[in-house]
């Protein structure tokens, strides 16, 4: 499975919506018309069938009622990108409180958190829909930034930790090939014409309304003959959109359950837990229904069937049993029913304690990091695992408070040469808070006990307790940092990693962005992968010739004769540039993205030896162009040669 | 053909109606999230208020061994810790609630004072300032008044957005007719504040 081939499919799946979308909007439209020309006639007494066709009256009616649909779809899909958990609220969610001690909450936050370390994604919010007993869970998220998880109370209680892993890694699947945001936008779509019916049925209560309160005007019995006909067409019509627009909701959700059940059981290498957690769903006898009202509006984001319905071709999922027989062969399709005995959990003990060797720098190959791009495996997260398990606990348990995690993020910035230290924290002093000093440096104590590879999984467990900040704190932790990476005058490779995955991960939630509101810089794709190559060639180059023979390197990565990069003079090479630039190359396309992201590796990589600082570098541009790319694991060997497989 | 540009006209309005309803909605929605903020920043408060009731207790059970003394002192932190203890969870049943907010203000106010003497007490006790276990809940204890205070700075910031947000048109209409009350500030004075915070033994 390439993630950047799923990419391409998910564009495209978007591309076969919006025709389909567009089909079902059409169908309406003519609908709409012919219940208003009828109701016309039938109020001006003229037979039901002359003069069907009115060019004049269809334009009205055609721009009226697709103005409608967009608005009401423009207006919910917006809602929707401004907080992506309104859906996971709107099902009954809480957010798990990331300080509980609840052991069976605490497990679900390890798992996710594991899982989130392992792929490179951000950790995401973790709700709990704590009044469903089914088990069931969801994933909503525009990009990685702005996800949510959501498991039901069923889920929480019934399930071993590797079933629940194995749960969690399907949903992740779900976020990682950009599946949760078309969903979201397939909810916003559906609602525009769902509003249709809720006219109708408005007009018609109102009317039973005004006829109760006893106006003993003469009505005009053919006018309101008619409303009651156009309410009555409306309702139906809205039904009948709303039908169909669920069968392409369907029809579009169904292939990605399988893809997402195979990719789950990529990540974890073990279908025992997937497989123990749908049947498990077959057994239970409520299943993974739902109960929350507005569960019907979400189906398409379970990881299971959530609601009951009548045929087939109107499930979101494929069948329970397909689903399993297809993870296990083996499986004879029988699944006793009855309840089932919540599981006990036991005190979760972090990670393989396993001492995994240190090595200070990691060889790459541009291929492998390519390939490893949206698609972790049980080695990586058993690297996650043991990597949290070297952070020393009492940072662990404290990170996500919001205060602590702001004194981690400034602590991960002190220098350790002493000079610079004492600049930085008088700088810090100057903000006015005197308190911040002293947690920032008793931050950076705790951190001095962790392995360097472990600053960018810190920074990652610390952004959901970031998300919790206030506007205006974490504008003041936005000058803070700016602050400590300006105390030395010069902005290191971590400092610049640091700063943008912070202003990557959590600007978009302080600031939302409208989905299409497009204010990337007017830069040219070309300039924009100079200017990144000729970043990187600098920053891992000794010497002027290196730099040029990195960059080299990595223009054989790019397709020929597509570009045109140059190496640019080591004084064009501002960080300002080079952040409009991974803005510009972001919104490119995913196979293109794939190259640069190659070509970077390459750049990278000439010298032999990746060091940690540039490995986190790399991950973060990954990230930056959407790509979350796992953690590159110690003494993992990629021969370069002979293995020059084509991409796509 | 009047009857066709009636008809025109009549969606026309229709349709500024319907914009008009989802412009409300929107507005209400704006409302229900940022009132859902204001109850995640309390709910980030009372976790850490919760802890700090708790650690208190165990702070005055080691004290105790050494102020022999100093009972009135003693209990009096106990009667202030277990009126905001009250308090806290009154005022949690309704994040942002005038009265409760004021209630457990000015009882946060007496415990801040009532621990404040308490460790001024606690000063001429040598044995008393090397205890491990003093120590070491003091040290928890003031960590703890660290993020009680940056919660409550996060909080004031929430209510501070739904406040406004509430006054301004169409929420403010909605506001008014579906119960969006204005939420309560919570206000500390800053002498007692840094009063309360100073339970440093180094």
């Amino acid at each position: 499975m390439d993630f950047f081939e799923e990419q391409e499919r998910a564009r495209s799946r978007t591309g076969w919506l919006i025709v389909l979308f567009s089909l079902a909007v059409c169908g309406t439209v003519m609908a709409v018309y012919a219940a208003m020309k009828l109701a016309l006639q039938y109020a001006f007494d003229r037979p039901l069938f002359e003069q069907f066709w009115n060019g004049d009256l269809f334009w009205r009616v055609a721009a009226n009622t697709v103005a409608l649909i967009a608005a009401v779809s423009f207006f919910k899909i917006r809602a929707l990108s401004a907080s992506a958990d309104s859906v996971v609220l709107g099902l009954g969610g809480r957010l798990i409180d990331p300080s509980t001690s609840d052991p069976h909450q605490r497990r679900l936050l390890n798992v996710v958190e594991e899982m989130a370390i392992a792929s490179g994604a951000p950790v995401p919010a973790v709700y709990l829909l704590p009044d469903e007993p089914g088990i069931n869970a969801l994933a909503v998220g525009l990009d990685a930034s702005r996800s949510a998880i959501a498991v039901t109370d069923g889920c929480l209680k019934l399930l071993t930790r590797d079933e629940l892993q194995g749960v969690v890694a399907h949903e992740f699947s779900h976020l990682l090939n950009g599946d949760s945001r078309i969903n979201l936008r397939l909810l916003g779509l559906v609602h525009g014409i769902l509003v249709i019916g809720l006219i109708g049925s408005k007009l018609l209560r109102s009317l039973g309304r005004s006829s109760d309160s006893g106006s003993r005007r003469k009505v005009n019995l053919g006018g309101l003959g008619s409303i009651v006909f156009v309410g009555v067409a409306l309702y139906l019509i809205g039904s009948i959109g709303v039908f169909f627009t669920r069968l392409i909701k369907a029809a579009i959700c169904r292939q990605r359950e399988l893809l997402a059940d195979a990719s789950g059981v990529q990540f974890t290498r073990n279908a025992a837990g997937l497989v123990g957690a749908l049947k498990k769903i077959g057994r239970l006898d409520r299943g993974s229904r739902l109960v929350a009202p507005g569960a019907e509006e979400a189906s398409h984001f379970y990881f299971s069937e959530g609601i009951t319905h009548f045929t087939a071709l109107m499930s979101t999922h494929p069948p329970l049993e397909q689903r399993i027989h297809l993870l296990d062969p083996s499986f004879q399709g029988e699944l006793p029913r009855g309840q089932l005995q919540p599981v006990a959990v036991e005190e979760e003990i972090p990670g393989v304690a396993a001492a995994v060797q240190s090595e200070r720098s990691f060889p790459v190959h541009p291929r492998a990091v390519i390939a490893s791009v949206g698609a972790l495996g049980d080695e990586h997260i058993a690297y996650a695992q043991s990597l949290v398990a070297r952070i020393p606990e009492r940072l662990r348990d404290s990170i996500r408070e919001p205060s602590v995690a702001r004194a981690v993020v400034l602590g991960l910035l002190l220098d350790r040469n002493p000079q610079t230290r004492a600049a930085q924290l008088s700088a810090l002093l100057a903000i006015g808070d005197p308190q911040l000093a002293d947690q920032v440096s008793s931050a950076s104590g705790a951190l001095r006990d962790c392995p360097a590879e472990a600053r960018l999984p810190i920074l990652n467990l610390a952004l959901p307790a970031l998300r919790r900040l206030s506007a205006a704190q974490y504008g003041e932790l936005q000058a803070a940092v700016d602050r400590l990476v300006r105390a030395d005058s010069r902005i290191g490779l971590f400092e610049y990693t640091l700063q943008r995955v912070l202003s990557r991960h959590l600007g978009a939630h302080f600031k939302p962005k409208l989905p299409d509101a497009g204010t990337s810089p007017q830069i040219q794709v070309v300039d924009a992968v100079s200017v990144l190559l000729s970043m990187l060639a600098y920053a891992g180059a000794a010497a002027p010739a290196d730099a040029a023979r990195a960059f080299e390197a990595a223009r054989a990565e790019l397709s020929p004769g597509r570009f045109r990069t140059t190496l640019l003079p080591r004084e064009k090479c501002d960080l300002r540039v080079l952040d409009g630039a991974l803005d510009r190359l972001a919104d490119t396309a995913p196979r293109l993205r794939g190259e640069i992201l190659g070509a970077c590796a390459a750049a990278v990589a000439t010298d032999g030896a990746v060091t940690i600082a540039e490995g986190e570098l790399l991950r973060a541009i990954a990230d930056s162009l959407g790509c979350p790319m796992p953690p590159l694991l110690p003494g993992q060997h990629v021969r370069a040669a002979g293995e020059r497989r084509a991409l796509g | 053909m009047a009857n066709v540009i009636l008809l025109g006209f009549g969606g026309a309005v229709c349709l500024v109606l319907v914009l008009l309803l989802v412009w409300g909605l929107t507005g209400y929605n704006k409302l229900v999230r940022q009132r859902n903020q204001v109850d995640a920043a309390w709910a980030q408060i009372d976790v850490q208020l919760k802890r700090r009731y708790d650690l208190i207790p165990n702070l005055v059970e080691t004290a105790k061994g050494y102020l022999k003394h100093e009972r009135q002192t003693l209990e009096a932190v106990i009667v202030a810790r277990n009126q905001a203890s009250t308090a806290a969870q009154r005022a949690a049943a309704t994040p942002g609630d005038a009265t409760a907010m004021r209630e457990l203000a000015g009882a946060e106010t007496t415990l801040g004072g009532a621990l404040g003497r308490m460790f001024a007490l606690a000063e001429a006790y040598p044995d008393l300032k090397s205890n491990t276990t003093m120590n070491q809940l003091s040290e928890e204890l003031s960590s703890t008044e660290n993020k009680v205070a940056f919660a409550r700075q996060a909080y004031n910031d929430a209510v501070m957005a739904y406040n406004t947000g509430r006054e301004i048109f169409p929420a403010s209409i909605i506001a008014g007719a579906t119960g969006f009350a204005e939420a309560q500030l919570w206000e500390i004075e800053r002498a007692v504040e840094r009063e309360a915070v100073k339970v440093s033994f180094a």
